[in-house]
């Protein structure tokens, strides 16, 4: 289990750090009353906000009704879920609310979230805490107009390295102060930074020596990489890439796709991210962690000479990366509702169907009478159609 | 009008064994195992495309279950849901719950396109096909029945359905042409047949595309023929063989992530294609899919190893 979860306090006074807010966010809860202000967490990911929230709630005898960034949070959804809390408060028992992640509402995707939640935060009649990391943007600012906001600030380094010997205590594990120090330093006040980085370095990777561990970002650590003057060079710097594998795969998938190397370049680098790929997929499927440290040595066979390769985040072109997550949605969407109807797989909806579909309507033969919703994609596939 | 009506592959489904095209073998003797219902065994048919497999299924249940047979009947197909919590979820819960208080002597289960279940799944399936063989039969369509575990095979009776031959191909088309008060020419009849080797489903597409351009006629067939995605697949493989890997891929990707063309079909065609392109070095080509197929069956990420085949495929252009 991931240390970061396993350690996560059980108790307000399990916690380290940030203790007036603390305080003031208790006090808060202690005091409330209908029509007090809701409270507004803001701080840097990984000090404890969601936590606070979750055991705070629970050690008052709340029921907590929570969204969070993985819940679509529109209109609809914020008002059917949320509203029917704040009707017969009494006939509920005690019931709180926690939006956490607030700052991620997205505008599009969540469409009419901001107001709807305006709206409840405007006139509470339970407790209603928000969660975010920043509060700058002109959504938060319409947001904290509504709420008390109470400020967290990263965990100074004294108190990450009490809390962190206390885990390594726990889990009976040892760290050179060396390695103490960089872990401390490297987490930037961020606990939960601090006990994935302390959680990797004291499992599955065994460090070549203590000097060498320092973190580096992806994109610097990727083209440090490629342009590394040797293999030892380039192992370092692979090895100080301290990231999930799944996206260290990635990471290199992406920059050697976008990079224009010639298809010989090419062919060589992905059959070697096919094979890492493929090493990481029987971890997954085995749970064989230690297996792990044999992908560092898989990639380290991207290195060569002279390879012009550049980090890029993204592998496709923005156009079809709108396409797949716009039109692609709503495509999927209907050939699930056709393949019922036609007994086929969606797949040969897609091959043997569509095309067909699309071919008679735009010959006007044919007339799908079927959710207006796909209307426009309709449209806009057959102006596709050669 | 049902959306289901609006494609003829879907007006003119049979809806009764007997009305079935061809397949007499596979007719003959179900009929004759139906004479005694409660004695059925599961069933797994196998063979190409589009030659009524799925069809007698539905057939069967229609005929066994009568009128209500969709409320006992659980159709699902494995190439859209492929792996152990669909058997776990889906085909366990619908073959556990009882409430056969009716005549119906059991529930039936279709799995269609089984052999796109990953091996954990089949191995899920072997033991719900045994525990609920009181109430439940199973009815397993494959394409390639050499992907289905023995252990599944030696549950079920094996049907294999052959291909539909031209004759019979055209007599059915001109019967739906007559249906529908569509012209329809010998020529352009023999042309969907070309085209479409066999595959009924694919032939009645053709022929209502072609017919949307106004009467079936060489002419109309060639106009609508070729609009599968099928196509596409063809167009990834000649970017590969030409070196231009980067449009390859993007191309796949379109496929698979905005149609929803599963990776396994995805294979599966550039295979076909590749044995149409007459490419030198087929059995080279043919090794290295199928190691990539094997690599993502054993768990690997689909893009990553798609993108690495279109890539190994770069090296046997000319
Ligand atoms: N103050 C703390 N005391 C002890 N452990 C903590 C503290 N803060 C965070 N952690 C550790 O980090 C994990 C994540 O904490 P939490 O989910 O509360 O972070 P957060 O502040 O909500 O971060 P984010 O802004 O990313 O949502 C916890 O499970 C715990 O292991
Ligand atoms: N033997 C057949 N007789 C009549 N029509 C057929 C036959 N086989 C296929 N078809 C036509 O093709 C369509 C698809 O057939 P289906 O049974 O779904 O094929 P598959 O063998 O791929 O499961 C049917 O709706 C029907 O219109
Ligand atoms: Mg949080
Ligand atoms: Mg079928």
């Amino acid at each position: 289990m991931m240390w970061s979860e396993k350690h996560r306090p059980q108790k307000i006074s399990d916690m380290v750090g940030n203790e007036e807010a603390r305080n003031s966010f208790v006090d808060w809860l202690v005091k409330w009353k209908k029509g007090a202000k809701p409270i507004l967490l803001v701080g840097p990911p990984g000090i404890g906000k969601t936590t606070l929230a979750w055991i705070t709630a629970k050690e008052f005898g709340y029921d907590i009704v929570g969204l969070n960034a993985s819940d679509v949070r529109n209109k609809t959804n914020i008002e059917d879920i949320l509203t029917p809390l704040l009707g017969n408060t009494t006939l509920l028992g005690k019931s709180l609310i926690f939006i956490d992640e607030v700052d991620g509402i997205h505008g599009r995707s969540d469409f009419g979230g901001v107001e709807a939640l305006l709206k409840i935060l405007k006139e509470p009649t339970i407790p209603i805490i928000l969660a975010a990391n920043s509060d700058q943007s002109d959504k938060m600012k319409a947001i904290k107009k509504t709420t008390k906001t109470i400020y967290l600030k990263p965990v100074p380094p004294r108190l990450l390295r009490l809390y962190l010997e206390k885990v390594l205590r726990d889990e009976g594990e040892k760290l050179s102060p060396g390695s103490i120090i960089k872990v401390i330093t490297e987490s930037r006040g961020d606990i939960r930074s601090m006990l994935n980085l302390t959680q990797a370095q004291v499992t599955g990777f065994d460090a070549p020596t203590d000097k060498s561990f320092e973190t580096l970002d992806v994109e610097p650590a990727v083209n440090a990489f490629f342009k590394a003057k040797s293999k030892e060079e380039a192992r370092i710097v692979l090895y100080s890439l301290r990231i999930d594998p799944r996206e260290k795969i990635n990471a290199f998938y992406s920059s050697i796709i976008t990079s224009s190397l010639p298809s010989k370049d090419l062919a060589k680098m992905l059959d070697v991210l096919s094979e890492a790929d493929v090493l990481y997929g029987k971890i997954m499927r085995t749970q064989e962690w230690r297996l792990l440290r044999y992908l560092d040595n898989i990639l380290l066979k991207l290195h060569g000479e002279n390879l012009q390769v550049q980090f890029s985040q993204y592998n496709l072109p923005w156009p079809l990366l709108n396409k797949i997550r716009w039109d692609g949605k709503v495509i999927k969407s209907l050939a699930s509702v056709l393949a019922k109807k036609f007994h086929v797989s969606q797949s040969a909806i897609a091959t043997f169907y569509f095309p067909y579909i699309l071919f008679c309507m735009k010959n006007k033969k044919l007339a799908l009478e079927i959710n207006p919703e796909y209307n426009e994609i309709l449209e806009k596939e057959m102006a596709l159609l050669k | 009008m049902p959306v289901s009506n609006m494609m003829w592959v879907e007006k003119y489904r049979p809806l009764k064994i007997a009305d079935l095209v061809n397949q007499k073998e596979v007719v003959g003797s179900l009929t004759s195992l139906l004479k005694n219902v409660t004695e059925i065994p599961h069933l797994l048919f196998s063979g190409s495309a589009g030659v009524g497999k799925t069809t007698l299924a539905v057939c069967i249940a229609r005929e066994i279950l009568g009128e209500g047979w969709k409320d006992y009947t659980l159709e699902l197909n494995a190439s859209d849901e492929r792996g152990i919590n669909m058997v776990r979820e889906r085909v366990k819960k619908f073959s556990k719950f009882a409430g056969l208080d009716t005549d119906i002597p059991f529930k039936i289960i279709i799995l269609d396109e089984a052999d796109e279940m990953t091996a954990d799944a089949q191995t899920a399936l072997r033991r719900i096909i045994e525990d609920t063989s009181k109430h439940c039969r199973f009815i397993l369509i494959a394409n390639n029945i050499s992907k289905i575990i023995e252990p599944i095979q030696s549950r079920c009776a094996v049907f294999k359905f052959t291909r539909i031959s031209e004759k019979e191909v055209i007599a059915h088309l001109k019967e739906i042409a007559k249906k529908e008060k569509i012209k329809a020419d010998e020529d352009g009849l023999k042309a969907i047949f070309d085209y479409s080797e066999g595959d009924m489903r694919h032939a009645i597409n053709i022929m209502q595309a072609a017919a949307s351009l106004g009467s079936i006629t060489e002419e109309s067939v060639k106009g609508a023929a070729g609009l599968t995605k099928t196509k596409d697949v063809d167009e990834v493989l000649k970017l590969s063989l030409a070196g231009k890997i980067v449009d390859a891929r993007n191309k796949m990707i379109e496929l698979i992530k905005v149609y929803g063309m599963s990776e396994s079909d995805f294979l599966k065609y550039i295979n076909e294609a590749i044995y149409r392109s007459k490419v030198e070095n087929l059995v080279e080509i043919s090794e290295a899919i199928a190691k990539y197929d094997y690599r993502i069956l054993s768990g690997a990420n689909p893009e990553i190893q798609l993108s690495a085949l279109l890539a190994e495929l770069s090296k046997f252009g000319k």
